[in-house]
């Protein structure tokens, strides 16, 4: 394990009813890294997504952000440590415009989300020029500005989740999941999400984590991949080792490798 | 003592036969069915026309209205109403069967006018004086006996039929997954079609049972639905064996308690009926994870379905402020062409428009179905008109006081009841409203005979505004005030903020809003502007009585806010000037016969939701906006067909 991990997760154990979706899992993600984490259907990787990002209580086990102890704390009080989230079933925000997704969202971010009286005497201040900057910057990243002033609820899906890609960068993040950003994507836009990645990891120094079942996508960006099976970590280190091991052949790349025996 | 615990489990069977009905139709669509009681009551009355009125036997009438009239109500309910909630937001699912429930008993008065006045001993499934049976040295009477054994079959029965038959089983796969189920080869329109029918069926049976108890009066349907609540609570929802032995408890909870309550006092009058609500507050805190369940809301297939048209952008400037203007204009000069009369009539509908934009905040910005949104306004009310009258406080003063008291009881509420979510909120929140109208409301001082507590008009500014044109103008101005402040809200981040929340709080949350936070606000902006129009409206009427809020006014209110429009302040002003001059009209130019009809199509828009679940302020404002732009289509496609083809 890496020491100074931004984000990780020590031995942690979900349990549904009798269903152990989490068997002492642990994963680790350095600073404006991109990490991977695969594995089949039921492997665990969303629930796993839900106890990083607060909205699951793990059983046992912790999980540290940035040096912090943030087993039980609340989604908002993470966000505001730096972690940022989509979903695999996409979350927009029906009634809102694209820009006001993100609009919101850095709001939320800087604690301005909270200015019931002034909200109510219509001190309606106008945006700030760096708000303004900054979801403009994140529009044209993503390819969402011909889009900006669009419902939320007409967008198609993979417009959708580049949507929630834009939304957790507005909340300036140090480190975002991201829950199978690609399905849905066709290949183009696909390429424009991977590029927009690795520019704002150069740029923002921004890290990456990334659940996928596109294989390619993640082992051609991932530097650090896990597999998940049956809720327990059975591999973990760079793509090229994990294209080459025999137990995530057999559980996972089985068909798509041609190696179907142990 | 004996004595005491045989009627607890008469009165519990009772409770039994609507908790059990109530939990089959959930379990079996989602869509819980605050109708319930009223058609339980409608099949009774038609039972009681088949019967008394028309001289049936009690077999046939029985056959009839419980084998015939049900199911095929049941069967017209769900083709014009429940299939098309499935794919409505919770909110509009809610409120739809609330309208129901407000507009069928007003349905069965306009049909059967007879019922207007009251029936004496109406019979039920036992003709003439019932035999008198010695249960353990306890009398109990033939209809009681009935009542007893019919909720053991039917909670056997019920419980067989979802667990051990192949129906049961199509139930339980369609209400997991509709989709999966019909691919499973499950005709799932059947499949819910019949458990409609099978609810409905429940509910006239307990109908006819009940009838000899209860009587024929509506009012008495209502409560016992809303006390079997208690009942469904504890089932979860969903289990029926639960269902039946919390309803046995509850019932002999209400009944063995007179051995230990005082003769007299509010506890005497109070504390029995409180009961269910006390089991329901407990259990619902009690109870671990009862996250309203996440309804799954395809907004996509609804906008297909009803296209939209785009909203121009908010006007700027002197622009955007000429809308208002004009509202607010149009609202100063009604003094100048109406008499005093009609005046007061309106001032009375611009006391409940303020007090309706408690909708407007909590429902329509925080996303909530609060059921205490009247208590709330009770509580503003009261409170000013005690300090007013009582303690001699002068009246503006009294006002604000008695919103401010409801601040901290609307946050005390949400602060108990938000981890609940959706129906789970709306049920803590019935609880309370019936908890206060129990215990507070009812007690002397506030009750007066249910003259309730008077409140004289305020003077201030050298204006007395005892007159009926100043008071008017007074009202519109507040209003005007509140509904800038709410559109303000609105249109600030917290307006983005509750729209977030309203979506998913999911989403809301991993980008930092804090959810609770933000609806606790929600709940205490609603809670002061409750309090300020209770206060109000109880200035408008003269006094403050418990029959002015209590819950089944508060109910009506919410279906005619809903259906106007729960987003929009007009919708609010609409819908409160709509409930007072609506029944006035008919009151002074149309026959008895039609005095009815208002509150029946105050409930059947709110049904008609299920159609716009926007209201219908939104839906003519849509047409409008699409018949333009289908113009403007058609122009451009001219010009484009007439312009020279580029070479």
């Amino acid at each position: 394990m890496i020491a100074d991990a931004l984000l990780r997760a020590d031995d942690v154990t979900v349990r549904f009813g009798g269903v152990v979706a989490l068997d002492g899992v642990s994963i680790s993600a350095p600073a404006s890294a991109i990490v991977g984490l695969v594995g089949p259907n039921g492997a665990g990787k969303t629930t796993l997504f839900g106890v990083l990002s607060g909205l699951v209580r793990p059983r046992s086990g912790r999980v540290l952000l940035r040096g912090v102890d943030v087993t039980s704390t609340s989604p908002q009080r993470r966000s505001r440590l730096g972690l940022a989230r989509t979903f695999q079933r996409i979350e927009l925000f029906a009634e809102l415009t694209v820009r006001e997704h993100l609009v919101v969202a850095h709001r939320a971010h800087e604690r301005r989300d909270r200015r019931f009286l002034a909200d109510l005497a219509g001190l309606e201040s106008r945006p700030p020029p760096r708000e303004r900057e900054l979801v403009a910057g994140l529009l044209d990243l993503l390819g969402l500005t011909a889009l900006a002033d669009r419902p939320a609820a007409l967008l198609p899906l993979g417009t959708g989740r580049l949507v929630e890609v834009a939304r957790a960068l507005a909340t300036e993040p140090a480190i975002v999941l991201l829950d199978e950003p690609t399905s849905g994507l066709d290949a183009g836009e696909a390429e424009r999400l991977a590029t927009a990645l690795e520019r704002t990891r150069a740029d923002l120094d921004v890290a990456f984590v990334l659940v996928e079942h596109n294989v390619d996508f993640v082992l051609g960006l991932a530097e650090h991949v896990t597999v998940l099976d049956f809720g327990k970590v059975i591999a973990a280190g760079a793509p090229a080792a994990i294209r080459a091991d025999k137990a995530v052949q057999a559980a996972y790349l089985g068909t798509s490798t041609g190696a179907g025996a142990l | 003592m004996n004595a005491l615990i045989v009627a607890g489990l008469v009165l519990g069977s009772i409770y039994a036969i609507s908790a059990l009905g109530l939990v089959l139709t959930y379990t079996a669509s989602r869509v819980f069915n605050f109708a319930h009681g009223a058609i339980a009551y409608f099949v009774a009355v038609f039972y009681y026309w088949l019967h008394t009125r028309h001289g049936w036997s009690v077999p046939a009438a029985a056959v009839v209205s419980i084998g015939v009239m049900s199911p095929l109500l049941g069967l017209f309910l769900w083709a014009a109403l429940f299939r098309r909630l499935a794919h409505t937001p919770p909110v509009v699912r809610f409120v739809s069967t609330v309208g129901l429930w407000v507009a069928l008993p007003a349905l069965v008065k306009v049909i059967f006018p007879f019922t207007k006045n009251e029936i004496f001993e109406p019979t039920g499934l036992i003709e003439g004086s019932p035999r008198v049976f010695d249960v353990f040295g306890v009398n109990i009477n033939a209809n009681q006996l009935v009542v007893l054994v019919g909720a053991a079959v039917v909670a056997t029965g019920l419980t067989v039929l979802i667990r051990y038959t192949p129906l049961g089983l199509s139930v339980r796969a369609t209400v997991d997954s509709p989709r999966v189920a019909g691919i499973a080869g499950v005709n799932t329109s059947v499949v819910t079609a019949s458990s409609w029918m099978l609810g409905t069926v429940l509910a006239g049976l307990a109908g006819v049972l009940l009838t000899p108890i209860l009587g024929l009066a509506d009012i008495q349907f209502t409560l016992l639905l809303v006390a079997s609540l208690g009942a469904v609570v504890i089932a979860r929802m969903t289990s029926l064996p639960l269902a039946f032995g919390g309803a046995l408890l509850i019932g002999l909870a209400q009944e063995v308690s007179r051995e230990w309550l005082p003769d007299s006092g509010v506890l005497a009058k109070g504390f029995r009926p409180s009961i269910p609500f006390i089991v329901m507050l407990v259990f619902l805190l009690a109870y671990q994870g009862l996250k309203g369940e996440r309804f799954e809301v395809d907004s996509r297939a609804i906008s297909q379905d009803r296209p939209e048209a785009p909203a121009p952008p908010p006007l700027r400037g002197w622009r955007g402020a000429l809308g208002p203007a004009l509202v607010a204009g149009a609202l100063l000069t009604v003094p100048l062409w109406l008499s005093d009369f009609w005046i007061g009539v309106v001032s009375q509908g611009m006391g409940l428009a303020i007090l309706f934009l408690t909708f407007t905040v909590v429902t329509g910005e925080g996303g909530m179905v609060s059921l205490c949104q009247m208590t709330l306004a009770g509580i503003g009310g009261f409170t000013a008109a005690k300090l007013a009258t009582d303690s001699g406080w002068p009246l503006g003063l009294a006002l604000l006081v008695g919103a401010a008291v409801a601040v901290p009881v609307g946050m005390l509420v949400a602060g108990l009841s938000l981890r609940l979510g959706g129906l789970y909120l709306a049920l803590a929140t019935l609880a309370f409203s019936q908890l206060v109208e129990n215990l507070v409301f009812a007690r002397e001082d506030f009750d007066n005979f249910g003259t309730g507590v008077e409140i004289g008009r305020p003077q201030f500014f050298g204006i007395d505004f005892d007159d009926a044109a100043p008071f008017y103008l007074l009202l519109v101005v507040v209003f005007c005030v509140m509904a800038l402040l709410v559109l303000n809200l609105r249109r600030g981040t917290s307006g983005l903020v509750f729209a977030s929340m309203r979506s998913s709080e999911p989403a809301s949350a991993t980008i930092g809003i804090s959810v609770v936070r933000s609806k606790m606000i929600a709940f205490g902006a609603s809670a002061f502007i409750a309090g300020l129009g209770g206060g109000l409206y109880a200035i408008a009427i003269g006094r403050a009585a418990p029959a002015s809020f209590n819950l089944i006014i508060g109910i009506v209110w919410l279906a005619i806010v809903v259906t106007w429009g729960v987003r929009s302040v007009v919708g609010a002003l609409i819908a409160g000037i709509i409930f007072v001059v609506a029944p006035q009209l008919v009151s002074l130019y149309l026959s008895e016969g039609w005095t009815d009809v208002p509150t029946m199509l105050f409930g059947l828009g709110a049904i008609a939701l299920a159609r716009e679940p926007r209201g219908v302020l939104f839906d003519v404002v849509n047409q409008h906006r699409l018949r333009r732009l289908r113009r403007q289509t058609r122009r451009d496609e001219r010009a484009r067909r007439a312009a020279p083809v580029p070479a």
